[in-house]
């Protein structure tokens, strides 16, 4: 293969297209949608402005609490708010539909509420504009119909003949072509990329990290460039008209863009069955009343408990104990109930694992899939990245509760006699507990969680270079 | 007849045909057995809350016998939004939105929005119901049956014999186009029996509004097609042209509306709302019960002969309760906010969706199969109706310090409510008819045009 | 120059060529007649590369096309029955493709005098090429051919459908080609072109070569009976 050859076709390839005014108006349409998305993107990443302030504003009134008991700070609670992560702008994947902030308060885990969903009208379920969709959903369109005639109309109307005849090899035409085709679709990510590294720039939230991600982002969206435009130029060398080729390649991106996903998707959730959130609370209240209840004095459980706590102080009543049994009995509980919730979610948390299963494999066959969960998992707006931030926010919550209940062991009387103890604590207290901070997904975890991912499109990329080559040796001009 | 058969068996011969309608068969299976599903799921579990919410209360009313105040705090009162069997063809928003409300009679706002357990990855990709099938995937058909109805016969150079030999040319073209329709409408009427069949969909009303609305829409792509069929170019940019207007109504559109709508009604009511609840109960803890008590009886007057509770005292169920209550009342304000900016969504996003065909389509779906929007807002506000009805008969007898025998608990079964869609006729039909008919105009003077 | 030694090729079940022998000598224009399906353009792909011969060989100034198709590749040029190119560029961003492709790298004065030479006016140089008739893409064509110093000419129905005209104006390239010393071949139903420009000729009738001989002593409505004869 002749550098030289490749780069006189590869070059033609792309001055024809350009001589061509379909594409400027496909340019005009990106550009109009990369506008429409970037804009959007941008304000729903402000939202982070409403969470910040209501995370503060939360704060505050925790702080503002005078001194009390520390079991009704622990029922007084806190608010965890998610952050988006600054590549969401990029790719807001299942931003939408996970929930935003989440009441924090001892004994109970609480559902996080207030998705994007649970206030939308239905609209919402046709998808959203980012500029990850554009690439993802539009651009491989794109191409595909500016290469779908690159070989077989040259076939058609004999030119491949003289392609031939000419000097250049197989080989030569079919990469020319292609590197071309993946030349333009490159040219059309640039003002996706760009546009994303200037809000980066701009951006006071970013920190190195998030450049790692964004450089991951773009190698993969390159490198989806050139299979895509591979995969393109091979159906044009194996198609036998023009409108044939066009045909396979539009229903290809139906299939692999619309409906398998879709379908998976469904599959997987049809066959592992999830709880409903009544049935999952009713089955967790069942475990925690096989321990034992704490509300009932004769509860076998309970009373054994007390009754070693009493032996190991050498004292008769719970009055006598150095410390105040009550805040040592919710501690007891609270780790109990945790560690059953804890069981039961991450169950459930498995079961839509299982339920993403098919879609996660499937991406070994279908590029595109690939490329969607590689994106939202670095963009931080997958499903793993909303599971961490809801075991933070639990952590949390199990650190204030049990912070509370050791505070009501240490400083409130377990006498109301004794009155060395108060029934208060100062509210300094509350101040020296810290606020909720959120910290996103490593890179490295969610890059290992997308994996299958990487490698098929490593494995694509490999493939749709084969398939080429394999063409060139089985390819006729006539 | 007997040409009509011909051309009937020509089409059918195809392997596009055969391909296109198995596919959408097989589709549209699985999508009601998914439906199906969803239903079995939907009705397990309000049976699961009636069967366990009596167990709940006898066992809470033994252990707290003696106090029901405290006991009140415990219980919880279910209701029930019953699920049509339409639902199965149209899941909606019924998937994140709850059906069943499982309330305690203490402050509201932080209860009542409780989302349903959803695994985000499935809500993006999206639900495989039969409405899905019926706005994605037919117009598909459509397309794909008749983007190259007249270009084929051009380039195949048989349209010059059907110009010569038959005196209604363009009615040829109209039969070849039917031919097409009736498989496609038969197919979708086989999926309703099915549908009827396995979700067990009485034929009502609201049923022959939404099989009305599918044939609309997938008249309505007819019509676009024709319109795109009467420009006489070629097969590819037939195919081209016709998938960007998928794209258009289907993909584009209905994302830049939500993109629109989301980013100009944001909700940070929604936060304050939650904040501004626990603030206004909890710091009643710490302010003048006697201020409290006050508060409450202002909204409350009949309950005023209860007085007022001691400042020293520890803890009195009136006292409670009422702090509980102005939670509520406290965050009223937002709350309000908070509803009238999801109206606001829903009626921008119902406005705007009668020039789109695509968007009217699904969201008569949702309303008709009750899973749209303004029955869960409907369900939201029969909640707070139910939690005010439930606490004002509990409230005296709290009060009053009766014990739980004092109460008839047998009265609290789970109350079960349903929602009627008010869809207008004129509503329904007029933006298809609108759509439609400028389409067929258009067609008919670009036809006009191209052949003369 | 040009030498097909017992060359046949089959398609499946169907026998396009049986063993077809031709000598064609440097410097001579060689038309190949026949009807529709006869085996024409399979021998000409054949010289061309483009197929493999399911038995015999082809040869190009004595080198066998199928061991050597770098070297027989520099020495042929192809011209199609209709040139389509690239519709979107213009003749001469056209011919600097192509001539580009086969390895040279002409300066423009070249590119232009050789579109020139191919009798394509230099005002239509920089026109697209979708505007071009049916001859002056013709020209285009021939012009490629000169670009890469092609020793011999392949051309398919190189008149069909041109004008009287623009025939008359091909017929004169192809003669001042040959006088350069280029060897053309050309398959053709054009009878009385191909007396016209022919030095010899060749009739194929269901991929077997019935007659061949030199066209200096027949007349076009000798050649035509001698046609409509055999076949």
């Amino acid at each position: 293969m002749k550098k030289r050859t490749l780069l006189i076709i590869a070059k033609q390839f792309c001055a024809s297209v350009f001589k061509s005014k379909a594409i400027y108006l496909l340019v005009l349409t990106l550009v109009v949608l990369l506008v429409i998305a970037a804009r959007s993107g941008v304000a729903y990443y402000d939202q982070n402005h409403y969470r910040i302030d209501h995370q503060q504003m939360a704060r505050e009134s925790w702080e503002g609490n005078p001194d009390k008991h520390p079991h009704r700070m622990a029922h007084f609670g806190t608010f965890a708010f998610r952050l988006k992560h600054p590549l969401s702008i990029f790719d807001f994947g299942v931003e939408s539909f996970t929930g935003n902030a989440v009441f924090l308060e001892a004994h109970k885990q609480n559902v996080v509420n207030f998705s994007e969903a649970s206030f939308s009208t239905g609209l919402l379920r046709f998808g959203e504009l980012s500029m990850a969709m554009v690439l993802q959903t539009i651009l491989p369109l794109i191409i595909f119909f500016i290469g779908y005639s690159a070989i077989v109309a040259d076939r058609e109307n004999g030119t491949l003949k003289i392609l031939l005849t000419q000097g250049a090899k197989w080989k030569e035409i079919l990469f020319g072509k292609a590197l071309g085709l993946s030349a333009i679709s490159l040219l059309f990510c640039l003002p996706f990329l760009g546009t994303i590294t200037f809000i980066l720039l701009t951006e006071e939230h970013v920190v190195q990290d998030d450049w790692m991600r964004f450089a991951i982002i773009v190698i993969a969206y390159s490198l989806v460039c050139f299979i895509l435009s591979f995969i393109t130029i091979y159906v044009s060398l194996k198609s036998d008209s023009s409108k044939n080729a066009l045909v396979k390649l539009l229903g290809l991106w139906l299939l692999m863009v619309i409906l398998v996903p879709r379908t998976s998707q469904a599959i997987g959730a049809y066959f592992y069955e999830t709880p409903s959130k009544v049935e999952f609370r009713a089955a967790i209240e069942q475990d925690v009343l096989k321990y034992g209840d704490s509300h009932d004095i004769n509860d076998p459980f309970f009373k054994a408990l007390k009754d070693s706590v009493l032996q190991a102080n050498h004292v008769k009543t719970v009055e006598e104990l150095p410390f105040n049994y009550g805040g040592f009995l919710m501690s007891k509980g609270e780790r109990i109930s945790a560690n059953i919730y804890g069981e039961h979610h991450k169950q459930l948390l498995d079961q839509y694992r299982k339920q993403n299963q098919l879609t996660q494999w499937l991406a070994i066959i279908n590029p595109f899939l690939a490329l969607k969960n590689l994106s939202m998992s670095v963009s931080g707006t997958d499903f793993e990245s909303y599971v961490h931030f809801q075991e933070q926010a639990e952590d949390y919550r199990y650190k204030l509760a049990q912070k509370m209940n050791s505070l009501q062991m240490k400083y409130i009387t377990p006498n109301p006699n004794d009155k060395t103890k108060g029934s208060q604590v100062s509210r300094d207290q509350w101040k020296s507990f810290s606020d909720f901070q959120y910290t996103q997904l490593t890179t490295e975890a969610a890059i290992l969680n997308v994996k299958v991912s990487i490698i098929s499109i490593l494995s694509w990329f490999i493939f749709s270079i084969a398939l080429l080559v394999y063409g060139a040796k089985k390819a006729t001009a006539i | 007849m007997s040409l009509y058969l011909l051309m009937f068996r020509q089409f059918v011969r195809t392997r596009i045909c055969q391909l296109g309608l198995s596919m959408v068969l097989v589709l549209g299976i699985i999508s009601i057995f998914i439906g199906k599903q969803f239903l079995d799921k939907q009705r397990a579990t309000a049976a699961q809350v009636a069967e366990t919410q009596q167990e709940h209360i006898k066992r809470n009313v033994d252990l707290h016998k003696d106090d029901l105040g405290l006991l009140l705090y415990y219980l919880k009162f279910a209701v029930v939004n019953d699920v049509s069997p339409l639902a199965g063809l149209s899941i909606g928003q019924k998937d994140i939105n709850p059906s069943v409300q499982n309330v305690t009679i203490l402050a509201l706002e932080g209860q009542k929005y409780d989302a349903d357990l959803v695994n985000p990855a499935t809500l993006l990709f999206g639900n495989l119901d039969l409405s899905f099938l019926i706005v994605y995937v037919f117009p598909l058909l459509v397309i794909a049956f008749n983007y190259n109805l007249l270009s084929e016969e051009e380039e195949g150079g048989t349209w010059k014999m059907v110009s010569v030999m038959s005196v209604h040319r363009w009615r040829h073209l109209f039969t070849k186009m039917s031919v097409r329709a009736v498989l496609l409408f038969g197919v979708l009427i086989i999926l309703f029996i099915i549908a009827a069949g396995i979700l067990g969909i009485e034929y009502n009303l609201a049923f022959s509004k939404i099989i009305l609305t599918s044939m609309l829409y997938i008249a309505f792509w007819f019509a676009i097609v024709a319109f795109i069929i009467s420009l006489r170019r070629s097969s590819n940019f037939n195919a081209v042209a016709l998938l960007f207007c998928w794209l258009i109504f289907l993909i584009l559109i209905p994302a830049v509306l939500n993109n629109v709508i989301v980013n100009k009604y944001p909700m940070p009511e929604a936060f304050t709302t939650m904040i501004k609840q626990r603030d206004g109960y909890h710091e009643k803890w710490d302010t003048n019960k006697r201020e409290t008590v006050e508060k409450f009886y202002k909204q409350y007057p009949q309950f005023s002969s209860y007085g007022f509770p001691s400042e020293a005292s520890k803890l009195q169920w009136l006292w409670y309760y009422a702090m509980q209550n102005l939670g509520d009342v406290e965050s009223k304000e937002e709350s309000a906010l908070l509803e009238a900016k999801v109206l606001k969504r829903d009626d921008v996003s119902q406005t705007w969706s009668m020039l789109v065909p695509s968007l009217h389509a699904q969201l008569i779906f949702n309303s008709l199969a009750g899973t749209g929007m303004e029955n869960y807002l409907d369900f939201l506000n029969y909640t707070e109706q139910f939690h005010e009805k439930t606490r004002l008969y509990l409230y005296p007898k709290i009060f009053s310090y009766n014990k739980a025998e004092g109460v008839d608990w047998d009265r609290f079964k789970p109350e079960h409510v349903s929602f009627e869609a008010h869809i207008t006729w004129s509503h329904l039909l007029l933006p298809f008819i609108g759509a439609i008919f400028l389409l067929v105009c258009a067609t008919l003077i670009s036809f006009r045009y191209f052949n003369s | 120059m040009l030498e097909a030694i017992n060359l046949s090729k089959k398609y499946g079940e169907h026998q396009a060529l049986k063993s077809l022998n031709l000598n064609v000598p440097a410097g001579e224009t060689y038309c190949l007649l026949g009807q529709n399906g006869a085996g024409k353009t399979t021998t000409i792909n054949l010289f061309l590369g483009l197929l493999k011969p399911s038995g015999g060989k082809t040869l190009i100034n004595g080198v066998e096309v199928n061991m050597d198709k770098n070297t027989t590749n520099s020495m042929i040029a192809y011209i199609p029955e209709v040139v389509q190119l690239y519709g979107n560029l213009n003749g001469l961003e056209n011919l600097e493709f192509f001539s580009r492709l086969s390895g040279h790298n002409h300066s423009k004065k070249w590119l232009v005098s050789l579109l020139s030479k191919a009798g394509l006016k230099e005002k239509h140089h920089t026109k697209k090429l979708s505007s071009y008739s049916k001859g002056m893409r013709q020209k285009v064509g021939v012009a490629i051919a000169l670009s890469k110093n092609a020793q011999v000419i392949f051309m398919d129905e190189p008149t069909s459908g041109l004008d009287p005209q623009a025939t008359a104006e091909f017929t004169a390239i192809c003669k001042e080609l040959v006088s350069e010393g280029k060897t053309i071949f050309m398959a053709t139903h054009d009878i009385f072109n191909a007396v016209n420009v022919g030095s010899r000729i060749g009739i194929m009738k269901e991929g077997e070569l019935i007659h061949s001989g030199k066209t200096l002593d027949l007349t076009a409505i000798e050649l035509q009976d001698l046609y409509l004869k055999t076949i």
